[in-house]
């Protein structure tokens, strides 16, 4: 396995990253602006800054076929940025919510994408040609609490939603005249928009911290701040799940949450360390980490000469260094993202953190 | 009318879709209400598990069947067998009756209910014990009688202590955050 | 360190790492702003239940944890009166100057002693583990600097009445 490529960009949180389909610019939220990095040889070298908003970003994502970025912030704003000779041009979109925009996401059609509120909605916005603008529909009912995570399935049209009030939700964004009616699955047949195709809570009832559908979509998982993570099976339009399989773990909550296959998903957070849970219908259960123990780096620190560890207690009074945390994140990890696929199989994931470090691991 | 003074008025406690009025019951599921008188039933097996020498059934018995749906007083009764077992079992048994607990299946379920009984027993330390809070002197400046004054319930605390010590070996962190969000409580 | 201190700062130690699991949230009360939710208590959803960590009735730990938040409160042992006046005056010179400690809070929670207050914003700029490691060794040196102080108190009381008490010899 080869060890993880780290990059660390600066001292701040990364709320927020996306990769560029070729994978060689990358997109970070960093405090009120997102920041484009070019990567050179084995480096990311800052090459454009996307200003505008005037309050935290909380959320960037580049769709990989157009290579439009949105972003939108706790200012209540969102922002289409698009390349032109004179560098990024942003549109605002007309989100219409009244508190903060939490995270975004483009729809794997790329012709719209969902806004995660603390205005207890979710706008999906899509472009309208006649006046245009980026306009939005609100998914309204029955969120009752800030939206902290959303994630699309592959058809576009379901849309898997999380909020603080513990519940994770699969609504229906099917917008006319922009999407084409979809086949129907097990998550449902009709979908007018603001269908709602499922509602789940966990019995110990922290807030959805992420969702994901599978790569086929035929399951949804979702991490939660009860340490658990939960995977959910449909079985028909209308009918109670076939399966909803829901492990606590001894750990802290998950963050960020990938489907590398659909048998196994990667999940990290609190704990600094991305974690591999293996399973099926029958049962989940956590099968390590990927952080490896033969690190470079790691070995130094054990091995210490005995000068070295005089040298420390002389000179810093201490016996050992404890301000380094033993994983390669040296904070809570924010997001995870699926980096290199073949053949539906995730093969790659970038990771980024509030300790502003970028980390590419191969699985 | 006249004294009430308007800008004084939280208008968000009296606006329903304000985030102030949040339903905390829709973050639990439903719940069966359970009788003070079931629970008195349940403790009473549970002491007798305990007088037989079953400390591990008695525990695992208690664990199983918190009583979520009680009153207050119904749950002081629950709380006070907890106790009582917590109480019985030797320091070097508590680990390995807690590893074997928590791979029986329902094992993490029950461990993370025994965690919110440590914290709610830690909590319940003014209700139990509060007549030996007055210092003796007025002035203070005796050191003799300092020490002992100050330890009411420091007893049954570093049992709890202990527990909770053990638990977090084998439960992990998970189990203390899952007593933070768990809405049912003990 | 006593034997039954360990216990219970470890017990702190543990249920703070876990309550210190904070997130960047923004206001659902009043758009474009950002507070800390245990104090605003405007949505009970992000609120956690309280953790309290007691090794007697006189010493305890009240833990408050929200999503982008935690309130600490710690209530110190005092044995008698003299105690009590120097906890009294020593919290009130710390929370004096709480700009210089970032995390302390200005008043402390009723029933208890001293207050922190860590946001998300503290967890992101420090060392996680070393915030918990601060309140901890708190926890350990006040004790110490109370019982520090009164000794001295006493020792400076009892030569001050033997100077006071010599001309009526």
């Amino acid at each position: 396995m080869a060890p993880p490529d780290v990059h660390h960009l600066f001292h701040h949180p990364i709320a927020d990253h996306s990769f560029s389909a070729d994978r060689q610019t990358l997109a970070v939220a960093r405090e009120n602006n997102v920041d484009l990095y070019q990567r050179q040889g084995g480096k990311f070298q800052l090459k454009d800054e996307l200003t505008g908003h005037d309050k935290t970003v909380t959320g960037v994502d580049i769709a990989p076929n157009t290579g439009k970025i949105v972003t939108c912030s706790q200012d209540r704003n969102a922002y289409v940025w698009e390349p032109s000779p004179q560098g990024w041009k942003p549109t605002l979109v007309l989100l219409r919510i009244n508190r903060a925009a939490t995270c975004v996401r483009w729809a794997p059609s790329e012709t719209k994408f969902a806004v995660g509120s603390g205005a207890r909605l979710i706008p999906v916005c899509y472009f309208e040609e006649e006046d245009n603008w980026w306009v939005s529909k609100h998914i309204k009912k029955p969120i009752r609490s800030t939206i902290t995570t959303v994630a699309w399935h592959p058809n576009s049209v379901l849309l898997a939603a999380g909020s603080t009030d513990g519940h994770a939700r699969v609504f229906s964004s099917f917008i006319k005249g922009v999407d084409a009616r979809p086949e129907p699955s097990a998550w449902g047949e009709r979908l007018p928009f603001n269908t709602v195709c499922g509602e789940f809570l966990n019995n110990t009832a922290g807030w959805i911290h992420s969702v994901a559908f599978s790569p086929s979509g035929n399951a949804l998982a979702f991490a939660a701040h009860d340490s658990s993570l939960t995977v959910v099976y449909p079985s028909a339009p209308e009918q109670p799940p076939r399966a909803v399989v829901s492990i606590s773990t001894q750990l802290l909550p998950f963050m960020s949450l990938v489907w590398s296959s659909e048998d196994e998903i990667l999940a990290a957070g609190y704990n600094c360390e991305i974690y591999r849970l293996q399973g099926s219908e029958q049962g989940w259960q956590l099968a390590g980490s990927l952080e490896s123990k033969g690190r470079p780096g790691m070995q130094d620190q054990r091995e210490e000469s005995a000068l070295n560890m005089f040298r420390q207690m002389d000179l810093k009074g201490k016996v050992t260094d404890d301000t380094k945390l033993k994983s390669v994140h040296q904070n809570t990890i924010n997001t995870i993202r699926s980096f290199e696929e073949s053949a539906g199989n995730v093969r790659k994931i970038s990771s980024s953190g509030v300790d502003g470090r970028i980390v590419v691991w191969t699985l | 009318m006249a004294s009430l003074n308007w800008r004084t008025i939280n208008i968000d406690a009296l606006d329903p879709d304000s985030p102030a009025n949040f339903d905390l019951s829709s973050l639990t599921p439903a719940i069966a209400p359970v009788s003070t008188a079931d629970v008195q039933a349940l403790a009473s097996q549970i002491r007798q598990l305990l007088r037989g020498g079953d400390s591990e059934g008695a525990l695992q018995g208690a664990l199983e069947n918190p009583p979520y749906g009680a009153d207050d007083k119904g749950k002081d009764i629950h709380l006070a067998t907890v106790i009582e077992i917590l109480q019985s079992i030797r320091q070097s048994d508590m680990s390995p009756m807690l590893s074997r607990i928590y791979s029986s299946p329902g094992g993490p379920e029950a461990l993370d209910v025994l965690m919110k009984y440590i914290y709610k027993g830690m909590s319940q330390t003014s209700a139990s014990s509060t007549t030996r809070n007055i210092a003796p002197q007025a002035t203070g400046f005796s050191q003799i009688h300092s020490r002992g004054g100050g330890e009411g319930g420091g007893q049954a605390m570093s049992v709890l202590l202990s527990w909770h010590e053990k638990l977090v070996e084998i439960a992990g962190p998970g189990s203390i955050i899952r007593v933070m969000t768990d809405r049912r409580t003990v | 360190m006593s034997q039954s201190l360990r216990p219970y700062l470890q017990c702190v130690r543990s249920s703070l790492t876990a309550a210190l699991s904070l997130s960047n949230f923004a206001s659902q009360a009043s758009e474009r702003h950002n507070v800390p939710e245990i104090e605003a208590a405007s949505s009970p959803e992000v609120l956690l239940n309280p953790l309290t960590v007691s090794r007697n009735e006189n010493e305890k730990v009240l833990i408050e944890p929200s999503i982008n938040s935690v309130r600490i409160s710690i209530k110190i042992k005092q044995a008698d009166e003299i105690e009590h006046i120097l906890v009294h005056k020593f919290t009130r010179f710390l929370t004096q100057r709480a700009e210089a400690f970032f995390i302390l809070r200005r008043k402390p929670v009723k029933g208890y002693d001293i207050s922190f207050l860590i946001t998300n914003f503290h967890t992101e700029e420090m060392l996680k583990h070393k915030l918990v490691d601060f309140i901890i060794q708190f926890m350990e040196e006040v004790d110490k600097e109370i019982s520090e102080m009164k000794l001295f108190l006493n020792a400076r009381a009892r030569f001050v009445a033997e100077s006071f008490l010599t001309p009526f010899d």
